[in-house]
C-alpha cells in the first residue's frame, strides 16, 4: 500500500472499551451502509425500462393500429422509442457505475461480459433487419422482428447469465422475455407492439414495486 | 464468556467496519483503496494502519497495480478473513445471548 502518508495517531484510539453491544451496532451499521452503497438501485432501472415498453412501444402501437394494409410505424413514434431507450440505457449505466465504482474481480468481469453479449446480440438483430428487407420480407415481418427480436436477445443473455450469477429471478425474467418474444408475433404486425408493451412493461413495474416492498437490494 | 473470546485483530471499530464492508462483496471481488476509504471514512494513514494489521493476520490481501497516476491499490478479504469474521460473529452472538434479552437490540 502506498496511498497517503497520514498519521497513525488515533488509529487505535477508539479500540479500548468496545463492548459486545457496541460491536453488534457497528457490524449492523457497516453491513447496512455497504449494502446501500454497493448495490445497484434496481427499482429505478426497472422503472426506466418499464417506461420504454409501456410508453415507447405503446406509442408505436398507437401509430400503427388500424393500418389497412399495414405499412410501418410512424417515424416520430420510433424516434420517441429510441429516445426512451437511450434514456433508460443512461440511467442503467449511471446507477450501475455509481454502485460498482472501485469494485474489481470476478463480478466486474461478469458484468463486462454480460453487457458485451447484450451489445453484440442487439447489433446482430439490427444488422439482420435491413437484410430481411433486402431479401424481400414484408412490412409485417419487419414489424414483428423489430418489436420482438431485442426481447429475444435480452432473454437469452439473461438466461445464460444465470450460470454465472446463480440468480433464479434473472432466469425467470429471461424465460419470460423469450416467451413474450416468441409468442407476441401471433398478435400481428400492429398488435405485437401492444402485447410487448404490456407483457414486458407491467412485469418491470411489478419487479420495481416488489424490490421496494422487500427493501433494497 | 467474556469479550476476551473475540478476535482482538477484528475487535476494533475501524477494523470491524473494514471486515464487514469487505465481506459484503462476493468471493473473488476486491475494492479499490479510495472507494474503501470513502465507505469507511478514515484518513489514508489510518486506513493503511488498520489494513496492515489485518493483512499481517492474513485476513485481507492488498494488491497494487500500475504506477504514477495510474496506480491502483485494491483490497480483498481472504478466505481466512471471511472464516475469522464468521467465528467473530458467532462468538459475539453467544456473548449477546448470554447477556440476556435486555442487553440485545
Amino acid at each position: 500500500m502506498s496511498e497517503g502518508t497520514g498519521t497513525t495517531d488515533g488509529a487505535d484510539a477508539s479500540e479500548a472499551g468496545m463492548g459486545a453491544q457496541d460491536a453488534a451496532v457497528i457490524m449492523s451499521e457497516a453491513r447496512e451502509r455497504a449494502r446501500h452503497e454497493l448495490t445497484v438501485n434496481r427499482p429505478a432501472i426497472f422503472v426506466s425500462w418499464a417506461l420504454v415498453y409501456l410508453l415507447g412501444y405503446g406509442v408505436v402501437w398507437l401509430s400503427v393500429r388500424g393500418q389497412h394494409p399495414f405499412h410501418a410505424p410512424a417515424g416520430w413514434a420510433l424516434a420517441l422509442l429510441a429516445l426512451l431507450a437511450v434514456v433508460a440505457l443512461g440511467v442503467t449505466a449511471q446507477l450501475t457505475d455509481r454502485a460498482t465504482t472501485g469494485i474489481g474481480g470476478v463480478s466486474a468481469q461478469r458484468r463486462r461480459i454480460y453487457w458485451l453479449s447484450l451489445a453484440v446480440g442487439l447489433l446482430g438483430v439490427y444488422i439482420m433487419q435491413p437484410a430481411l428487407r433486402h431479401v424481400g420480407a414484408g412490412h409485417g415481418v419487419i414489424s414483428v422482428f423489430t418489436a420482438s427480436s431485442p426481447l429475444l436477445v435480452a432473454g437469452v443473455v439473461l438466461v445464460a447469465g444465470t450460470a454465472a450469477w446463480l440468480n433464479w429471478y434473472a432466469f425467470g425474467l429471461g424465460v419470460w422475455l423469450i416467451a413474450v418474444a416468441a409468442c407476441s408475433g401471433f398478435a400481428g404486425p400492429a398488435g405485437v407492439w401492444a402485447v410487448d408493451a404490456l407483457a414486458v412493461g407491467v412485469p418491470f413495474l411489478a419487479m420495481a414495486a416488489a424490490v421496494l416492498v422487500r427493501g433494497r437490494p | 464468556m467474556s469479550e476476551d473470546g473475540l478476535d482482538p485483530v477484528i475487535h476494533a471499530p475501524a477494523r470491524l467496519r473494514l471486515m464487514v464492508t469487505l465481506a459484503a462483496l462476493p468471493d473473488g471481488d476486491n475494492l479499490s483503496f479510495t472507494r474503501l476509504q470513502d465507505l469507511i471514512g478514515l484518513t489514508p494513514g489510518n486506513l493503511i494502519t488498520h489494513l496492515r494489521k489485518l493483512e499481517d493476520a492474513g485476513y485481507v490481501r492488498t494488491e497494487k497495480t500500475g504506477s504514477g497516476v495510474n496506480a491502483l491499490t485494491t483490497v480483498a478479504l481472504t478466505h481466512g478473513g471471511r472464516a475469522a469474521l464468521e467465528r467473530y460473529t458467532a462468538v459475539l452472538r453467544q456473548l449477546l445471548d448470554a447477556a440476556g434479552p435486555a442487553q440485545r437490540r
